[in-house]
């Protein structure tokens, strides 16, 4: 416990101190000519009148902020008596972003990034115009092409999730329909069915060949060659079949226009028709006379035919991007066809006039040699025409040796763009074998999901034994050490509680793509489909499952009503345990790190299962879920209107939009002070005023809270451009992401479930689980925060606060955990 | 020269000849033996001059603490990792990541020579320094392009404003409108050429000689005087004459309008003073070959032909590889055809320079199948010269698509690059924002 003491003197400067007076802030700068800029861990060193270069900038602000507040919003963190300033940010842009303040010229490191270095940029309020010249045609090759690429894969996913089905009669029959069609990987019904269309093309290119061998054909009464009948028998099989598919097609596409105007469907049409058009010329003109023209017109529909071998595209992923190649390609193609087109005009001139006096020569004029400067130039040489005389031969050879180069030189580009293209494909395509494979399993009732509903109930039974343990002694003494927890178990809740206004506040964090990000993404997937496959009926699992919740809510629901009662103290013990644990599962615990992006995601969501989650133990709360618990005891009515803008946000997006305002409003709001009665402020501000008053704490508390509330930095004027920018890339991203890791789930669930259906399963019992894993998630950003702010501070700290709540890291998760049990018990009953 | 490097972190007193420098929140304590060995540089100059002399030292340092005994400056530390080093080994490489540019920048800060740069970073260099004074070009040339009027008199005036209509297509519509008359005049112009040998279309002239079609001879000389006016125009508002005078392009133009002039002139003194006839048709003759100029005009307009004629010049080397290549290999494999079908009664290898024809064919895989072997020697021997005339093309022809790639791409990244520039030099005075203070 003296341990906790020192973390409560080195974790944070805001518990030990009020917030600095401007005074201090303005001494604190005029006494050092130096600042010291600490980024994401890697300290830099500064002088001051190198930051204010550029005023304008977040840097350049800096300087200029004497309050508490106002710095608060430019940094994340800061100490006056080291005189450094903490930025949660990557450290390796940075570098080159301080040396534009040294040098004035802006560059970019080889290894970055281009994306993630424009983003850098707009934290730090620099407009990437000013990227040197020659970091410049990089960095914007590199933007432009990834944004292409994002642009590609999102109208990729858009196709793929465009099919719906809801609109018309017998939608289900249609999508399976549908799915047999074009689908060929969804079953082996559909693979069967492809194999005999690809069958059917081949048949019918053949017997269009052997058609016009002599011997098979017959003459008819004006003594013409017509069709063999057998060949005719089997064309028309061969038609009937494609039309049939066509029209099966055509009926069961979601959009029709869109499936008219697909450059695959426009072939298999033109492979038909020239058929029907044949039939209806020659049906219709049966006199004699108009015959001969008929049959010319006939003979034009019948060449026609020859694009149904194009059919073969819909079954080969290497014809289609040979025809996606050459239509982004069409520059180089165009480039390849001048060339030569000039080196013809050329040559074929030079020839001309070389030639044209020899006797009986076959260069008659230019346009008569232009087809020896072809034949000559692509290096095929018939010989038919060939030049004579010494001017010619020279001319010839030349024209040789032009040729082969012409043609050389733009096909590496072209080969460039087809093999980058078709590695793209064949991407893709395993992306989507993998999301069809974990598309079936669910249907099916996956294993991998079962597997992991009961380990993560196992984990949750393990968890309830050991808090049970040791969690007793903790809320009943009211030692002094356990007083001289309550402050931090205060801070830290409180500021958990608005941890997750901190987190959509700053995009940034959002955006934040490590490695732990990925997984985390794929883990959350994994809990809801977890989710999914208990609100389906029928299961087993989830009766289990949930029997094995009821348990433990039961023994759970007994300690807590103890505890019910009790002073403010105890459930000040309560929240201690929480931030103990969520350090702890923060460091320890990888499944709980997992959950932590989520707040990316449904931020509306969060709140509610949070607010209501929380305190849940009192059931009238239960059901003003997304007041405020402990504000909610006093002042449920008052609470109650703010549900419907939380509620009503149909795209977790809009959702993060929303709570702009509100984030900025809070920051208005002096710390502490303000009861919760204020009714557009959000709900997580007065919960932790209340909490602060109530508590009987120094005002440090809520200092530390204003203060971790704060984090999201953001420079003011661009922040409307911040936003939409950032929800660009945040989707885009976790689209991206969710392409290479093939955990193809998430997306689905940022773009497609509606949040609505989140916020729901706050709500519906069956959801438990979510909501549980949902809890855990805000003490994790309270780990998060606290890490950061100790940051600034010997490693000691830190290392001993870890070191200190391994103590019993699951002992604090259970709270969290039985309350979501018991408010889905609550619900169910 | 080559000692050991001392350890460049010790803590301990500081103690004279031993200096401790902050650069940019990085902490570093050097020694003094070790920096005198550059005299010249900045930290040398420190060293010596660290007496308690304030003046100098703020001069030469951003920051002094003297309870510490540290000077600060307020450099990239990452850069000055790399500069250290030629304290130690007297040699500097560039940190990859770093741009060369701004490392330069850094190394004159702390006054140490360029030569101690190693090659293979010289090389990176120059290449980079390459690449930014090509877009300084191409951003004065758009300059150039945007500067407002600033003539005074009138008719300055309108030789700018026909300059930019004739010469800057983007710059405005008309100017537009002219390029692609130009462009289609061009394409006119070389399709009449072609069309007007066909001897269908041929007309008899009183000597009874077909010539062209008279419609078709209008159609050209309407193209010829299109040319003739854009030439004329662009040369009248041009700023430099003689610059002009000798650009490629402007002289394919003259190429391609001279010879129809030549043609005209010789007509008439034909006519008028009875020269010989017969040596003035050859004069004209010939200068219809010359009509075939006119459609390198059109690199004009395309800038992937520009690209083209750039690449070829960039690789010379690789072309006249190419040509030798083949050289040796026609006169290898001709020679050695001639012998082996001088067997062979009703041979069509004459002479060994009639066989440089085939050699030719043969290495480049056309096969006209005009003369061919006859012999079974001659027929080994075509195979080897068919496959040695493969490896004698494809060779040098790699280097060369190379450098074609390169431009191609470089092209490419000039232009964004460029484009940037400009709007980085509008930002900068329109708005009045000050980048750099000066130090």
């Amino acid at each position: 416990m003296e341990k906790s003491l020192d973390l409560n003197k080195d974790a944070s400067r805001s518990t030990s101190s009020l917030p600095p007076e401007p005074v201090d802030i303005i001494r604190s700068k005029s006494c050092y000519r130096r600042v010291r800029l600490n980024v994401g861990g890697l300290p830099h060193e500064v002088l001051w009148r190198t930051l204010d270069r550029l005023p304008r900038t977040r840097l350049g602000k800096l300087r200029d902020c004497n309050t508490h507040d106002s710095l608060m919003e430019v940094c994340d963190d800061y100490n006056l008596e080291e005189n450094e300033y903490f930025f949660d940010r990557h450290p390796g842009a940075f570098t080159s972003i301080l040396n534009f303040y040294r040098t004035g010229k802006l560059h970019m490191m080889e290894e970055m990034c281009a994306l993630s270095f424009s983003q850098e940029l707009d934290y730090w309020g620099i407009d990437e115009i000013y990227l040197e010249s020659c970091c410049q045609a990089r960095y914007h090759q590199k933007k432009e092409q990834m944004n292409e690429e994002l642009k590609r894969e999102a109208d990729n996913m858009k196709d793929r999730e465009g099919d719906e089905f809801d609109n018309t009669c017998c939608a289900e029959k249609r999508k399976k329909l549908w799915e047999l069609l074009e689908k060929p990987g969804s079953s082996v019904a559909a693979k069967i069915l492809a194999i005999i269309s690809i069958l059917f093309i081949v048949l019918s290119t053949i017997a269009l060949s052997l058609n016009t061998l002599p011997e098979l054909q017959e003459t008819d009464e004006f003594g013409q060659s017509s069709d063999n009948p057998q060949l005719a028998h089997v064309e028309a099989v061969c038609i009937a079949w494609f039309t049939m598919e066509y029209l099966l097609r055509f009926l069961s596409s979601p959009n029709k226009w869109k499936f008219f105007k697909g450059p695959l469907n426009v072939i298999d049409l033109l492979a038909i028709l020239p058929y029907y058009v044949t039939i209806f010329l020659t049906e219709s003109n049966k006199s004699v006379l108009q015959f001969q023209n008929v049959r010319r017109v006939v003979q034009i529909f019948r060449i026609m035919r020859i694009l149904r071998i194009l059919k073969l595209a819909r079954h080969s992923t290497g014809l289609q991007s040979l025809g996606f190649t050459l239509k982004r390609s069409y520059n180089e193609l165009g480039l390849l066809i001048l060339f030569l087109a000039m080196g013809i005009m050329i040559f074929s001139s030079l020839v001309f006039f070389a030639e044209k006096d020899e006797e009986d020569t076959k260069f008659k004029s230019i346009p008569a040699s232009f087809w020896w400067a072809t034949i000559t130039m692509t290096t095929v040489g018939y010989g038919d025409i060939y030049p004579k005389t010494l001017l010619g031969k020279i001319v010839g050879g030349l024209c040789c040796i032009a040729g082969v180069l012409v043609i050389a030189l733009p096909i590496p580009i072209i080969v460039n763009n087809f093999s980058e293209f078709y590695k793209e494909q064949k991407r893709q395509e395993k992306a989507l074998k993998r999301r069809e494979a974990l598309e079936r399993a669910k249907r099916n009732g996956s294993i991998v999901s079962m597997n992991l509903k009961e380990a993560f109930a196992r984990s949750a039974e393990l968890m309830d034994v050991v808090v049970e343990k040791s969690e007793r002694p903790h809320d009943n003494h009211l030692s002094p050490s356990h007083w001289k927890w309550t402050p931090k178990g205060a801070a830290s809740e409180t500021s958990s509680n608005r941890s997750f206004n901190a987190h959509e506040g700053s995009p940034d964090k959002g955006r934040d793509t490590s490695p732990q990000r990925i997984n985390v993404q794929k883990l959350e997937e994994m809990y809801n489909q977890m989710a999914k496959t208990q609100s389906q009926p029928n299961l087993n699992a989830k009766d289990r499952g949930s029997r094995a919740g009821k348990q433990r809510d039961e023994i759970e629901l007994g300690a807590i009503q103890d505890h019910r009662p009790t002073v403010l103290g105890t459930r000040e013990g309560v929240g201690d345990m929480k931030s103990l644990s969520s350090i702890d599962s923060y460091i320890s615990c990888a499944t709980d790190f997992q959950e932590n992006p989520r707040f990316t995601h449904s931020p509306a969501m969060d709140i509610g299962l949070q607010e209501s989650n929380r305190f849940s133990h009192s059931p009238a709360i239960v059901f003003s879920q997304h007041g405020n618990a402990k504000a909610g005891q006093q002042i449920t009515g008052e609470r109650e209107p703010m549900l419907t803008p939380i509620t009503k946000p149909s795209y977790s997006e809009n959702a993060r939009r929303f709570f702009f305002p509100g984030n900025s409003s809070k920051s208005i709001i002096p710390k502490g002070g303000c009861r919760s009665d204020r009714g557009s402020g959000p709900s997580p501000l007065s919960d932790s005023s209340v909490q602060s008053d109530n508590s009987l704490l120094s005002p440090e508390v809520s200092v530390y809270t204003t203060a971790s509330s704060r984090t999201p930095p953001k420079s003011p004027e661009s922040t409307t451009l911040a936003a939409t920018v950032f929800t660009f890339h945040d989707s885009s991203i976790s689209k991206y992401i969710d392409a290479d890791t093939d955990d193809d789930e998430h997306l689905r669930d940022i773009s497609e479930a509606s949040p609505s259906e989140r916020l729901l399963a706050g709500s519906s019992p069956k959801r438990s689980i979510n909501i549980n894993y949902q809890k855990g998630t805000n003490h994790l950003e309270t780990a998060q925060k606290m890490l950061g702010q100790n940051c600034l501070f010997p490693n000691e700290g830190i290392r001993r606060v870890v070191h200190e709540n391994h103590v019993g890291p699951e002992m604090a998760r259970r709270p969290k955990v039985d309350r979501g049990r018991q408010h889905t018990l609550d619900k169910g009953l | 020269m080559w000692t050991v490097p001392k350890p460049k972190y010790r803590r301990g007193s500081c103690d004279e000849g031993e200096i401790a420098v902050n650069i940019g929140g990085v902490r570093v304590e050097l020694f003094g033996d070790v920096l005198n060995r550059y005299p010249e540089s900045r930290l040398a100059e420190l060293l010596n001059c660290s007496t308690q002399d304030h003046e100098v030292i703020s001069s030469l340092c951003d920051d002094f603490d003297p309870g510490r005994k540290e000077f600060y400056f307020d450099r990239d530390p990452d850069a000055f990792k790399c500069i250290i080093d030629v304290y130690y080994f007297d040699e500097i490489h560039i940190k990859p990541g770093i741009c060369p540019i701004c490392f330069i920048k850094e190394m004159e800060f702390w006054k140490i020579d360029q030569c101690v740069l190693d090659e293979c970073c010289k090389s990176y260099l120059s290449e980079k320094e390459e690449e930014l004074t090509e877009i300084a070009n191409k951003v004065k040339v758009i300059l150039e392009d945007l500067e407002v009027d600033r003539c005074i008199t009138r008719t300055q005036r309108c030789q700018r404003f026909l300059w930019r209509l004739m010469e800057k297509p983007g710059s405005s519509l008309p100017a537009r409108v002219i390029a692609i008359i130009s462009f289609l005049s061009v394409l006119v112009s070389a399709l009449v050429m072609c069309i007007g040998t066909i001897p269908e279309l041929q007309v008899k002239n009183v000597d009874d000689k077909l010539v062209e079609h008279p419609t078709l001879e209008g159609i050209d000389t309407a193209c010829m005087l299109w040319f003739t006016a854009e030439y004329l125009l662009r040369f009248a508002s041009s700023p430099n004459k003689l610059h002009f005078t000798l650009s490629f392009m402007n002289v394919i133009d003259f190429l391609a309008i001279m010879p129809f002039y030549v043609v005209l002139t010789l007509t008439s003194l034909g006519t008028a003073s009875m020269m010989e006839l017969a040596n003035v048709q050859q004069a004209v003759q010939a200068l219809r070959i010359m009509r075939i100029a006119r459609i390198f005009k059109l690199a004009r307009h395309s800038s992937g032909l520009q690209t083209l004629t750039y690449a070829l010049k960039s690789s010379l080397k690789e072309l006249g590889l190419l040509l030798m290549y083949m050289g040796v290999g026609i006169f290898v494999f001709s020679a050695l055809a001639y012998t082996m079908e001088q067997s062979h009664p009703e041979t069509l290898f004459s002479s060994i320079p009639q066989s440089f024809w085939w050699a030719i064919i043969t290495m480049t895989t056309v096969g006209y199948g005009d003369i061919y072997p006859k012999t079974t020697l001659g027929r080994c021997n075509a195979a080897v010269s068919f496959l040695c005339g493969v490896i004698a093309i494809a060779l040098p022809i790699h280097p060369i698509i190379n450098n074609f790639v390169v431009v191609y791409n470089k092209q490419k990244v000039l232009e964004t690059a460029a484009k940037h520039e400009v709007e980085l030099m509008e930002l900068k005075n329109g708005r009045g924002v000050r980048r750099k203070s000066s130090n």
